[in-house]
């Protein structure tokens, strides 16, 4: 059952053997896996619940509809844009749908250096096939790329750089272009079109209440007894209060979200281990201008990738991962550089224009705490991050005049306009600093980090946490480092091997 | 003695009286700020058949837009577009309000706080100029300017590709 919580005239009040805080990859599959399971599920979302028919394609009403703050939240200093997903589904709802397993390096350094348990490539291997099965996951057809990824495509193929098509999980793909303002035609293999109609299927008392904010984790005597919060009417005031009791809690509202939870409940916290440990995947665009048009705002906006720049291995220092980024009117408005007159005739080129991005898989720690009760997110870019995505961001331009490009713009403050490939070399470690350069992350994990060291983890390697018997964190908060690729096919993973754990603890 | 200052500094907008009516959120001075810098920031060069921000609504539409917005989130624009209004200009040599500034004066108060060496600065800047530009790309009449054919749903009569 679905019940919106904007239509509450009363306060609400339930048990149920485990209440999941967030709908995305996380907590969609914590729902079904408990669901399955025979176990009664009360699962909460902040935002609202909508479907196919809701998503019209048109930025100003989805933006503010499907993102966290309405499209404005950053990193304290404002330096970094960070995009996150507010409703059921959470961000599987406006992702791209890239499906990249955690790289095995990163898996086998979890277990060696930073006491992971039972989470070995080997472990997870058969979770991943299940997972990738269950979703539809496949490799994108050639026929499938859209001319901004041919651009992609035919500059790796100039340059000799590595690089190859992605895998996603849609089907019946219309290729309309607006994946990330939601899929009109319900084409995405996601929460809401897989896990969560499963979940529904598979019990009857399974309930997915929407506009709930959860306010905090009940616990006493280090055991979980439930939560609390407030459900929201379309404006986001308060209407009525929701308490539900259960044996056990599972927090999968993201690293940013599941941490400002954790932090507003008073959580035993002895090594000061809350909230730390936050990675974005930091990355920002770069700009081709071409002869011909590339319509790059239609067809499936990323299908290829560059790994020319990627190493997983330790102490590596090829930390950059490069695809194709595209926006809609306002997204590339907002981004390109300048304002007025000359910002007007750069846009009168944007069907002309191809657009590459670079992210880091990065090495900086930023941390969440809480003002005013709303998360606040700490990160300042290391030198290290800063000199990735300078090269990162050099190799993109470098493939753009590959691929034919005439000029190459950079969002810089200055602009960077490039007309000849030497130009490229212009792109330095100084260009890319906060504030000198629009950064983008729609990534983030970390802050509830998992292992078996209390000192240097908040929740154990099945994800319950170390001193709150009965709560588990099963999303990307718990990941330890970054993992360097897209995240929603582990989270999704990670959710569906450690949910063994809170289904036992449940039973 | 500072209270007087500020409501100085904020009275004697000529925000139409129909329009204060039925701002939101957005004070009148806050309504002419938000109003002057899309002048500047979108159709500066004003070419036949591109429309003004004043035709699209842009200001109207960043007033509703704030509606739902966190409230620390909208306390800091405030902020920005009192620093807008009122001491950018300063900075840039100006001794008026930006909105009394000429166009050109006020060009040189954006391209300044666009290059800000304060951080909190330019990011003010780059969060007005997201809301203009939301504002004036979301009304398909904007479209042709761009080369986009808009949205597949809704907004468009051919079939799905």
């Amino acid at each position: 059952m679905i019940i919106r919580g904007r239509e509450l005239t009363r306060d609400f009040e339930n048990s149920a053997d485990a209440v999941v805080v967030g709908t995305g990859a996380g907590g969609g599959m914590a729902v079904r896996e408990l669901s399955r399971a025979g176990l009664k599920v009360i699962a909460l979302e902040e935002g609202g619940y909508h479907v196919p028919a809701d998503f019209t394609q048109r930025e100003e009403q989805m933006i503010p509809m499907l993102f966290q703050d309405r499209g404005a939240r950053t990193t304290a200093d404002f330096a970094i844009r960070v995009l996150m997903g507010r409703g059921v589904g959470g961000s599987t709802i406006h992702n791209t749908n890239l499906c990249k397993r955690a790289p095995s390096e990163i898996l086998d350094h979890w277990a060696r250096r930073l006491g992971v348990v039972g989470c070995t490539e080997k472990d997870l291997l058969p979770v991943f096939e299940e997972v990738e099965r269950d979703l539809s996951v496949s490799e994108i057809p050639e026929a499938q790329h859209n001319a901004n990824n041919q651009v992609l495509a035919r500059g790796l193929s100039a340059l000799g750089f590595r690089g190859g098509p992605l895998r996603h999980n849609r089907v019946g793909c219309r290729e309309s272009g607006f994946c990330e303002l939601g899929c009109a035609y319900d084409a995405k293999q996601n929460v809401t079109k897989v896990l969560l109609p499963a979940a529904l299927a598979a019990n009857e008392q399974t309930v997915v209440m929407s506009d709930v904010r959860a306010t905090r984790i009940l616990h006493r005597g280090g055991v979980v007894t439930g939560v609390t919060g407030t459900a929201q009417n379309a404006a986001g005031d308060p209407i009525a209060k929701v308490t539900l009791k259960a044996k056990v809690v599972v927090l999968a509202a993201s690293a940013v979200g599941s941490a400002a939870l954790a932090l507003a409940s008073d959580l035993p916290d002895p090594e000061g281990q809350l909230g730390r440990g936050l990675r974005l995947h930091p990355g920002a665009a770069v700009a081709g201008f071409f002869d011909q048009r590339i319509d790059g705002f239609y067809g499936i906006p990323q299908s290829y990738e560059c790994t020319e720049l990627l190493d997983f291995g330790e102490k590596s220092d090829r930390r950059v991962w490069i695809t194709t980024a595209f926006a809609h009117p306002i997204g590339a408005a907002a981004s390109l550089p300048g304002f007025g007159a000359a910002h007007m005739t750069l846009l009168r080129r944007y069907a002309h224009m191809a657009v590459l991005t670079a992210m880091v898989h990065d090495e900086t720690e930023g941390h969440v705490t809480l003002e005013e009760g709303d998360p606040k997110l700490h990160y300042a870019i290391s030198a290290g991050d800063r000199e990735q995505l300078a090269r990162g961001l050099h190799a993109s331009a470098r493939i753009l005049f590959a691929a034919g490009a005439r000029e190459v713009v950079l969002a810089s403050i200055p602009a960077l306009r490039l007309t000849r490939p030497a130009d490229v070399d212009r792109i330095t470690t100084d260009v890319v600093g906060p504030h000198k350069l629009p950064l983008l992350s729609v990534h983030p994990m970390g802050t509830l980090r998992f292992g078996e060291d209390p000192k240097k983890s908040v929740v154990k390697s099945t994800g319950e946490h170390h001193n709150i018997r009965g709560l588990f964190v099963l999303d990307g908060s718990i990941f330890p480092t970054s993992i360097g690729v897209p995240p929603q096919i582990s989270i999704y993973t990670f959710a569906r091997h450690l949910a063994t754990h809170a289904i036992e603890r449940a039973r | 003695m500072g209270g007087v200052v500020a409501l100085f500094r904020t009275a004697g907008y000529e925000a139409l009286p129909r329009t204060a009516a039925h701002l939101r959120v957005l004070a009148p001075w806050q309504y002419a700020v938000v109003r002057a810098v899309a002048r500047r920031m979108v159709a500066a060069d004003r070419a036949e058949g591109v429309l003004s921000p004043d035709e699209v609504g842009v200001a109207e539409f960043v007033d509703g837009y704030l509606v739902e917005m966190r409230p620390r989130l909208r306390r800091d624009l405030f902020r920005m577009l009192r620093y807008v209004e009122q001491l950018a200009p300063l900075g840039s040599g100006f001794a008026g309000r930006f909105t009394d500034l000429e166009p050109s004066e006020q060009d040189e108060v954006l391209v300044a706080l666009e290059a800000s060496r304060f951080d909190q600065l330019r990011a003010g800047f780059q969060a007005i100029k997201s809301l203009v530009m939301m504002g004036y790309y979301r009304d398909a009449r904007t479209f042709a300017i761009l080369g986009y054919g808009g949205p597949f749903v809704l907004d468009r009569a051919e079939p799905l590709p």
